[in-house]
């Protein structure tokens, strides 16, 4: 099926063996500079003899700790992006699958439905799941083990010497379900529908930093923008998942009703294809012959139901019925004793952290830093982590957890020290009656601080409320919980005037640490900077960090941030989350990394003795 | 009497659209809204909302957002005060108002016809409610009876006993606990969904229907063998049954040509409520048993402040609570000779 660019996809795969070998000595795989694109400063090397698929990304972390390890390290050895280089692939992408492996169904459940197959209508993540069945993405992604963006639809990108021209050339071969070729006019397309303010695409603004996006052939891309932006590589490999622009392009790019493909994508570029899908009730793929990477997926259909319910989630995991199925915190210690399942655990790159926000608005009494130090030394985070997190979080000490990049060992972490913190509230001129265990304010009043949650399904942001008020009440402080539905929670929060003096919240970090800048700027106020901290150094160094692409610079710049915010105490940091999938025994090929269990599916197989 | 059914009609659909007033203000005024999500994502941007509110036409007034739900925008002037940017941009796109039958693109599922959305959901809750009606009244009616006629003896306490505790419980509660003993364990019925994907059979229907359907008829048992005990026991002390027993009819004989029929009249009466709340479909057993009803939608709807979707299920709701009542009305008249609209002198 993959005969024609197969003989040129192994020259080029033969040419970059070299380097392949030379890099991976070094512990970083596949990103393998070269100069076989045009524009590049260095010389195309002579023609090795045949390759095979380089071995390097089998290095599979022995536990969660190396894996971070490896990160750390070879984000520190290598420039993750650098100006005026070009970097190839090496990967091989033609040779098929071993079709022993190939066959089987697969079944999932899943807890809420798609709303349809639209990137750019769609924001829930289940749509976002269901569109990569169907649509290929990423001219780029990130390797599963160094983080670090390779080549993918793209077989080689360039980024120009002054940081501002980013030259993609794509892979020859690559081919629609239709059998059309997919080219850079599909990419031109598709970004030019996305980027137009009419068509609705909520996330719009994140384009704007690109100023111009063309197809100079059919396989090279020049995107262009105007200020050296940290992120760019990434953001501009991953915005556009392209559209058939041959088909589409006589249909209406938002209308469900009057194109058929937004709700059955007919022609698609994905592992797999729709072949059914009912509404709340299931969806069936099948997979794809013409799939670019590698070919057809090992697994041969896919059911994914919808189970709203996450205990009769968890029921159709353990009774066979489905092949993996929702785990609660609650749940997991019996999965993991289940025969039939084996529970893949990992810390994700992009680790859910949980905090709690103290109003730093003036008249408030958290808006003294004291105060703010006060309660983070009156909070033991480790109990607080293990009671409600049963073990399956680790502490929190600074903005970015500690599976980020940009993550920096030396913040003051607040140890749980009630003596300290009863020092830190006298010194904000407050005053401990030990005979009745109060905090007096300054007026001579009982401290009151009211504390606001949003509940959430599994209770965690209740327990986080009730043992942060336990321990505040040990220091004397007296806190007042109040549970809100969640649209009123966000609105309370983002009121003007606040009624709370600290709310339970959390984040999903970014692989990208620029991303969190939002949540500490003063413009952010109040929506994502709901706590109203306002520091211009702060803002300086992420925007000095934001316009390099030197790994090691902006390392330093992150660490500084961390350093000024953890002594800020904007936040008390409680902990970040691991992540966990149950799969049944019978589904093979799983590797857990920091990027979870999903980025290669289609390398999972059915076990050949295992029954329907 | 044909009268009467209009004149109670078009009283009715006044009521409907006063209430549609009041429910489109609630909605307005209730916390959060449908782009609130972009608020606590630091990936967008305040420009991206300001842009969405202005497409959606979010940002006008609330009365001419009402205006234009009702009346459709099509013929209102071409501004951005009055259309939203999607009917400027399109004129294919505006909306043509619930009063010309067309009740808009839902905002959550992303410009999927709201009317559509519902009619997908309609067979599934139908199903359910109706088959939960069948049961509740095939168990409800025979325990009324039973009650009745040993009043005050083991077989009535019983019966008020253990219903009562039936419904103490909340019904999706006892629904999880069944599907996960009786499914999950036992594995005799199946873990929720309305058919197994790839059969559809009608034994593997009614199989997936079984259990929901008793859950969902369990409500009904209290109400509806409590009011025909107490109905019952009214009609049994009234002296034309006395009569009927003294001129040697069986007690039988007494019980289904004299007793049930008086009996069951105003038990007609409260049907068509039940009737609806069979029909509007239950949120949360169709949460624990996967069913793909309205009540899901309605919940996704709410979540996700879907404001023409929201709306619409109002109306429909509405619409049945009426045509319901209506119902009811024609009934007791057959029921009940002596019932006659419309002839007050």
């Amino acid at each position: 099926m993959f005969s024609g660019p197969t003989s040129r996809r192994m020259t080029l795969v033969g040419v970059l063996l070299i380097f392949t070998l030379a890099v991976a000595a070094c512990g970083s795989p596949a990103t393998a500079p070269t100069a076989a694109d045009e524009g590049a400063a260095g010389e195309a090397p002579a023609a090795a003899p045949e390759a095979t698929a380089a071995p390097a990304e089998e290095a599979t972390p022995a536990d969660e700790d190396a894996s971070n390890q490896v990160v750390q390290e070879s984000s520190a050895s290598q420039g993750r992006v650098a100006a005026g280089e070009t970097v190839t692939s090496d990967e091989d992408v033609t040779t098929p699958r071993d079709p022993a492996l190939q066959g089987g169904e697969y079944r999932s459940v899943a807890t809420s439905d798609f709303v349809n197959f639209h990137p750019y209508l769609t924001t829930d993540t289940a749509s976002s799941a269901a569109r990569a069945q169907v649509y290929a993405n990423g001219l780029l992604r990130l390797d599963e083990n160094t983080l670090e963006y390779i080549p993918n639809m793209a077989e080689s990108y360039s980024i120009s010497d002054d940081g501002l021209t980013f030259t993609f050339k794509l892979r020859q071969g690559m081919q629609w379900s239709d059998g059309e070729p997919i080219t850079a006019q599909d990419f031109k397309w598709t970004f030019d529908q996305a980027n137009n303010p009419d068509n609705g695409f909520p996330y719009r603004s994140q384009l704007d930093f690109i100023t111009s996006y063309e197809a100079l052939d059919d396989y090279t891309l020049e995107v262009k923008i105007d200020e050296v932006y940290a992120p760019a590589l990434g953001q501009i490999s991953g915005l556009i998942t392209p559209l058939p622009k041959h088909v589409w392009e006589n249909l209406d790019w938002s209308d469900p009703e009057t194109n058929p493909e937004i709700n059955n994508p007919t022609v698609t570029s994905g592992p797999y294809t729709l072949q059914e899908w009912k509404r709340e009730q299931y969806a069936i793929y099948a997979a794809s012959d013409s799939y670019w990477y590698k070919g057809r997926p090992n697994i041969s259909q896919q059911i994914d139901e919808i189970v709203p319910d996450q205990d009769i989630a968890y029921q159709k995991l353990k009774s066979g019925e489905s092949d993996t199925g929702t785990i609660t915190p609650e749940n997991l210690e019996e999965a993991r004793n289940l025969d039939n399942v084996t529970v893949y655990e990992w810390w994700p790159a992009a680790a859910s952290w949980s905090y709690i926000g103290l109003n730093m608005r003036d008249g408030y009494p958290t808006s003294d830093v004291h105060v703010r130090r006060g309660i983070n030394y009156a909070i033991d985070k480790e109990l607080l982590t293990d009671e409600v997190m049963l073990g399956q979080a680790k502490r929190l000490c600074s903005v970015f957890p500690e599976t980020s990049w940009a993550y920096t060992p030396d913040v003051e972490c607040y140890p749980y020290d009630p003596a300290k913190a009863i020092a830190e509230f006298e010194m904000a001129g407050y005053t401990y009656d030990e005979a009745s265990n109060t905090m007096l304010t300054p007026a001579g009043e009982p401290l009151t601080l009211r504390l606001f949650f949003g509940p959430n399904t599994s209770q965690t942001r209740e327990l986080i409320a009730v043992t942060v008020q336990d321990f505040l009440r040990q220091i004397g402080v007296d806190a007042e919980i109040q549970a809100l539905e969640w649209a009123s929670f966000l609105e309370a929060l983002d009121a003007a005037e606040p009624e709370w003096d600290m709310f339970v919240g959390g984040w999903r970090a970014t692989i990208e640490p620029h991303i969190m800048y939002t949540i500490w700027a003063e413009d952010s106020i109040p929506d994502l900077n709901s706590v109203a901290y306002i520091n211009k150094d702060v803002e300086a160094l992420f925007d000095e960090a934001g316009k390099s692409y030197d790994t090691e610079f902006r390392k330093e710049k992150y660490a500084e941030i961390q350093q000024i915010i953890s002594d800020e105490a904007p936040y008390v940091f409680l902990f970040f989350q691991k992540a966990w999938s149950g799969q049944n025994n019978r589904v093979q090929g799983i590797q857990p990394t920091p990027l979870g269990i999903g980025w290669n599916f289609e390398d999972w197989y059915i076990r050949a003795d295992a029954g329907q | 009497m044909t009268r009467y059914i209009i004149r109670r009609g078009l009283q009715s659909i006044v009521l409907v659209f006063i209430t549609t007033l009041i429910a489109f203000s609630i909605y307005q005024i209730a916390p959060g809204g449908p782009l609130q999500f972009l608020d606590d994502d630091p990936t967008s941007s305040s420009v991206d909302k300001v842009r969405l509110e202005r497409l959606y036409g979010l940002d006008r007034a609330v009365p001419i957002q009402y205006a234009a739900w009702l009346t459709g925008e099509d013929w209102m002037p071409q501004t951005e005060a009055w259309r939203s940017g999607q009917c400027l941009n399109n004129p294919a796109k505006c909306s043509r108002g619930i009063v010309r039958l067309d009740f808009g693109r839902s905002f959550s599922f992303k410009g999927e016809s709201v009317i559509g959305l519902i009619a997908e959901r309609i067979p599934a809750t139908f199903t359910l409610g109706f088959a939960s009606l069948v049961l509740s009244m095939a168990v409800g009616i025979p325990l009324g009876i039973i009650a009745a006629y040993t009043r005050g003896r083991w077989p009535d306490n019983t019966i008020r006993a253990v219903t009562v505790l039936i419904n103490t419980v909340p019904d999706w509660w006892l629904g999880l606990l069944l599907l996960i003993i009786l499914g999950g364990y036992l594995g005799v019925v199946p873990l929720g969904g309305m058919y197994t994907i790839g059969d559809g059979s009608i034994p593997d229907r009614l199989h997936h229907l079984a259990l929901p359907a008793v859950i969902g008829a369990t409500g009904g048992w209290i109400g509806i063998s409590r009011i025909l005990r107490f109905e019952i026991l009214d009609v049994l002390s009234l002296d034309y049954v006395r009569t009927a027993r003294a001129k040697g009819l069986s007690r039988w004989g007494v019980v289904t040509r004299h007793v049930l029929r008086n009996a069951l009249m105003p038990f007609v009466t409260g049907l068509g409520g039940i009737f609806l709340i069979f029909l509007s479909g239950s949120l949360l057993l169709e949460l624990v048993f996967s069913w793909p009803g309205m009540g899901r939608l309605f919940i996704t709807a709410v979540n996700a402040r879907d404001y023409p979707l929201m709306m619409a299920l109002f109306v429909i709701s509405s619409f049945l609570g009426i045509m319901g009542l209506l119902f009811v009305d024609i009934l007791y008249s057959f029921v009940d000779p002596r019932v006659r609209y419309g002839r007050r002198a």
